[in-house]
């Protein structure tokens, strides 16, 4: 047996959003010269243009790095940086999986945040070896004490000797690498056993096939050697491996312990799924290493092509972002008013976000979302039950015995002078009390039980512009609650648009109708015609507004000189009119699929 | 038939509202302008000396601002250097606060036999607003200088303020004046123009305001025997504007001086909008084009179609026919089904319905591009 590498060290940073992480990664690279400062740029890590420009990281980003201890040997560094936010807890349990250790980054003016806690807790179940970092101590309201002292007590973990830093001003660095040399334990496995290697993410590049992010657990991988996934019987050959440098580098081979590349010309996107494990060809019956926890989707939208002719390369689009993403989930879709399309399911409100952002962005596609709406449980009087998360697939009203809705437990952390705010917000979006802590004199955590449709709507804008942005929340799904649900539908010159219809709590919908309407009203443009927009539950009228048809759109003036120009806004009037949907009769601004999101206050 | 277009790019004050090649202040150079423009006149004369025009239009800028003997000259190189018809329809355009009696009697003997005066509003506050130079008495001193002949007026809608009341003076002061025709427009704030500030700042009558004060003026119009032969022009029986039927028709022109367009031989050119650049062209020799561009087959379809459905004449089976060789309802098949309720019969064809006319670009727009 050839044990792995010694002078290995797999490791991933856990934190809070705004904590620092992608900083210290950068600061990291800088100091053991991945990169050199001149050609850095801001957070070199987090290469996706949504990411830099939201500040946050979504993809789980490897690259390796060569660092030179104080005890005089080298070390080969594998940092795997991970996302922050609630919504992409799996994406961190993926990385977490292919390290033996994880920086932990606290903020020092902050302290330990909820979200910091689910990840360390993650990392924890995966035995990893935790290595508190205290950041930000450059900064005036710095308490490294008190950050210290909540790291323990809430924690549990040892603080003595952790490095204390200031990525921003690039103090106390060298104490991270040498805390990783020290504490992170080298990688376990055997170079000469049977491969087996965890799929931890993958990309499609055009001329190379499906790159497979890989650990390698046991055994060795070259160029050449035939491989597959445990769950196809496709067989494929090795073209490169390689180590991320952060760019990909390719290298003779990957040995157990080693966090690399694998490009084997694959073109179906399906037959590696993230979460499987590579093994040798030669040796089919090699048992899998342990997978990632299947994730749930919780929030659902349908996402169509804006031009109908374009489904196929929506199709691609996803199944592209799929590879890249695992937890995203589709379905194909078919809407009356919106023609072929897919069901997505999302993690949350703001994985759905960016994924739509991707789609239009790194495939140039424009499509129309429609609301998000979370999973119900329908009852069927003949005593069959069914989960609906399309509102135009709800059962009709006479077969449904009655229906439960999601319900979260929700957990607001905010300066004590917002409470009644939130309390006001809480109460008015159905929610439970069920416990309050003061943290210390500045900070309150709340406790709620919240329907998960309430958050889907509009909750996080209100909570923000409530609290003037000092709340922040988290939530996990807790179980199904029964409700009493109605389906809203909305009409559009007499028409029900299924795209608009949306599932909601019966003391709602009078009040959703409404608010409805009046967004509507204002989005859709006059036309020829007076078009009625009508909120409607169970067949019965429950609101109205009017879209008055158009009075004036004529070019005033058209003689000799004009006629070009006047063509030239015609054309433009026209391409105006391409971004629109025809639902029966009327023209729909592909937007107005998203109003439903909208509250009165945006007015 | 074809007609001529003569621009005069001068003007005493730049209106708020105007984005038209005008150069206030710039008199001093009419003379040297006035020569190039007789040089151009002299060279498209010999490419088009085998087409009859019946109609010119000698527009701006405002031509009346410069020294009529210019205009004078300007129509003698056009009789010299063009074939024009037995009777042709030749128009200028006047400003109220820059005519004599003078000025018209030279016009008539240049062969001038149609005015058309920029009167806009007859509430004298909105005049100074839009930075007109005249008043209403200068349009009354216009006006008699011009009685008993053939002219147009022009008013403007969606003004700062405006009322029904002051569209109703307006269209008063138009008739009594004696004006055979008149054009009603709806201001239209370019960017860049003064006015277009007052628009951002949403201190203008917003559509549905303007197309009360255009069904309004309308009526009033109308019923003092003016009867609308396109969006925004009205005449007495007779005295609709040739020159401007012509565009609508889809017709030939030839546009000149600076930055005037033309049509001809399905090919749509304009020359610069650049005085200097223009002298220059013309003085060595150049024909000053910036801009030429050959209309294709369906584009030309689209565009007779986006011009006849202006007209209370609407589309001409025939001479749809004539043009294309083709049925214009089966051209457009698809766009015809979706818009013939907005249209009706006419003896020739087809056109808008009345009160879809003033909302015709969500109509034209389903006829563009298939």
């Amino acid at each position: 047996m050839a044990r792995a590498n010694r002078n290995l060290r797999n490791f991933c940073i856990i934190a809070h959003i705004d904590h620092g992480k992608s900083t210290i990664a950068d600061r990291i690279m800088e100091l053991t010269g991945q990169v050199s400062k001149r050609d850095m740029e801001e957070q070199l890590l987090d290469s996706m243009d949504i990411e830099r420009e939201r500040g946050i990281t979504i993809k789980l980003t490897p690259v390796r790095m060569y660092y030179t201890a104080l005890d005089g040997e080298e070390y080969e560094f594998n940092l795997i940086d991970t996302p922050g936010h609630v919504d992409f807890t799996y994406e961190v349990s993926r990385s977490l999986a292919a390290c033996e250790g994880a920086l932990l980054v606290v903020d020092a003016t902050q302290g330990v945040e909820a979200q910091t806690l689910a990840n360390v807790y993650l990392a924890l179940e995966q035995d990893l070896e935790i290595v508190p970092v205290i950041n930000k101590i450059d900064l005036q309201s710095a308490r490294v004490d008190e950050a210290k002292q909540e790291i323990e007590e809430v924690i549990g973990l040892d603080t003595e000797g952790c490095p204390c830093v200031s990525a921003k001003e690039g103090t106390n660095i060298r104490d991270i690498l040498e805390a990783v040399v020290h504490r992170v334990p080298p990688p376990e496995g055997d170079t000469d056993a049977r491969l087996r290697a965890l799929i931890f993410d993958s990309y499609y590049d055009n001329y190379k096939g499906v790159i497979l992010f890989v650990r390698i657990k046991d055994g060795t991988v070259r160029v050449g050697d035939k491989i597959r996934g445990s769950l196809s019987d496709r067989v494929y050959e090795v073209t490169e491996v390689g180590a991320f440098a952060p760019h990909l580098q390719p290298k003779e081979q990957l040995a157990a312990g080693e966090v690399g590349y694998i490009a084997a010309s694959i073109k179906s996107i399906e037959d590696v799924a993230v979460g499987d494990t590579v093994i040798s060809a030669a040796h089919p019956e090699t048992p899998p290493l342990p997978g990632y926890k299947k994730v749930q989707p919780v929030v659902f939208c349908g996402i169509y092509p804006l031009d109908g002719s374009k489904f196929l390369d929506l199709k691609e689009a996803i199944l592209k972002l799929k590879l890249n993403d695992a937890s995203l989930t589709f379905e194909p879709d078919n809407s009356v008013a919106l023609g072929f399309g897919f069901r997505c399911g999302f993690l949350g409100l703001l994985h759905m976000e960016i994924i739509q952002e991707r789609i239009e962005r790194e495939f140039n596609l424009d499509i129309i979302t429609t609301a998000p709406s979370v999973s119900y449980l329908v009852h069927k009087t003949d005593g069959s039950e069914l989960y609906v998360d399309n509102p135009s697939h709800l059962p009709p009203v006479s077969e449904i015995d009655y229906m439960e809705e999601p319900i979260v437990k929700a957990e607001i952390y905010s300066p004590p002078d917002y409470l009644g705010a939130i309390m006001d917000l809480c109460q008015d979006k159905r929610g439970t009390f069920r416990d309050m802590t003061y943290l210390d004199t500045h900070r309150v955590r709340l406790e709620y039980r919240l329907p998960l449709n309430e958050i889907v709507y509009d909750f996080f804008d209100e909570l923000k512009s409530r609290t003037k942005g000092y709340a922040s929340f988290d939530y996990e799904l807790v179980g199904y609650e029964k409700s009493k649900l109605v389906r809203l539908d909305i009409l559009l010159n007499g028409e029900i648009c299924d795209a608009l219809s949306v599932i909601v709590h019966e003391e709602r919908a009078y009040a959703r109708g409404r608010t409805l309407c009046e967004n509507l009203k204002d989005a859709i443009p006059r036309q020829l015609f007076e078009i009625p927009v009508q909120a409607a539950v169970g067949g019965k009228i429950i609101a109205r507004e009017t879209v008055k048809a158009v009075r004036k759109d004529v070019l005033a003036k058209c003689y000799g000189g004009d006629i070009t120009r006047k063509k030239k806004l015609l054309e433009k009037q026209k391409e105006g009119k391409k971004r629109m949907r025809k639902i029966g009769t009327v023209e729909v601004p592909s937007e107005v699929f998203m109003q439903i999101l909208k509250t009165n206050k945006d007015k | 038939m074809p007609g001529i277009y003569l621009h005069i790019p001068f003007c005493r004050h730049k209106c708020t509202y105007c984005d038209f090649t005008s150069f206030p202040n710039r008199l001093q150079y009419a003379e040297a302008y006035m020569a190039c423009l007789y040089k151009e006149i002299e060279m498209r004369g010999k490419e088009l000396s085998d087409v009859t025009f019946d109609t010119v239009y000698i527009g701006g800028g405002t031509p009346s601002v410069i020294d009529p003997n210019y205009i004078y000259g300007a129509m003698n190189q056009i009789t010299k250097c063009f074939h024009l018809s037995r009777d042709p329809e030749v128009t200028i355009e006047m400003n109220p606060g820059t005519v004599s009696e003078k000025k018209i009697a030279v016009y008539q003997r240049a062969g001038i036999n149609r005015f058309s005066v920029g009167l806009q509003t007859a509430i004298d506050s909105q005049l100074a607003e839009l930075g007109r130079i005249h008043m209403l008495q200068d349009y009354m001193y216009c006006a008699s200088l011009l009685k008993g002949k053939n002219f147009s007026a022009d008013i403007m809608l969606g003004l700062k303020g405006q009322t029904q009341e002051d569209v109703r003076r307006t269209v008063e002061v138009v008739a009594l004046s004696g004006a055979k025709h008149v054009s009603m427009y709806a201001l239209t704030p370019e960017d860049g123009t003064p006015i277009y500030t007052d628009y951002l700042n949403g201190e203008l009558p917003d559509g549905d305001e303007v197309r009360a004060l255009y069904d309004y003026g309308r009526e009033l119009l109308e019923a003092r025997g003016y009867l609308r032969y396109e969006v925004s022009n009205f005449a007495q029986k007779g005295f609709e504007s040739r020159h401007n039927l012509n565009y609508w028709r889809r017709g030939e022109y030839i546009g000149m001086g600076v930055s005037a367009s033309s049509f001809f031989y399905e090919r749509r050119f304009t020359n610069t909008f650049d005085l200097d650049e223009y002298m220059k062209c013309i003085l060595s020799g150049f024909l000053p084009v910036i801009e030429s561009e050959q209309v294709e087959k369906k584009d030309a379809k689209f565009e007779f179609v986006m011009l006849a459905l202006r007209t209370a004449e609407g589309i001409s089976d025939e001479k749809y026919r004539a043009a294309f060789g083709s049925d214009w309802r089966q051209d457009f098949a698809d766009a015809y089904a979706r818009t013939a309720q907005y249209l009706e019969e006419t003896p020739a064809g087809m056109r808008i319905r009345d009160e879809y006319l003033y909302v015709q670009n969500q109509i034209l727009t389903e006829y563009m591009n298939g």
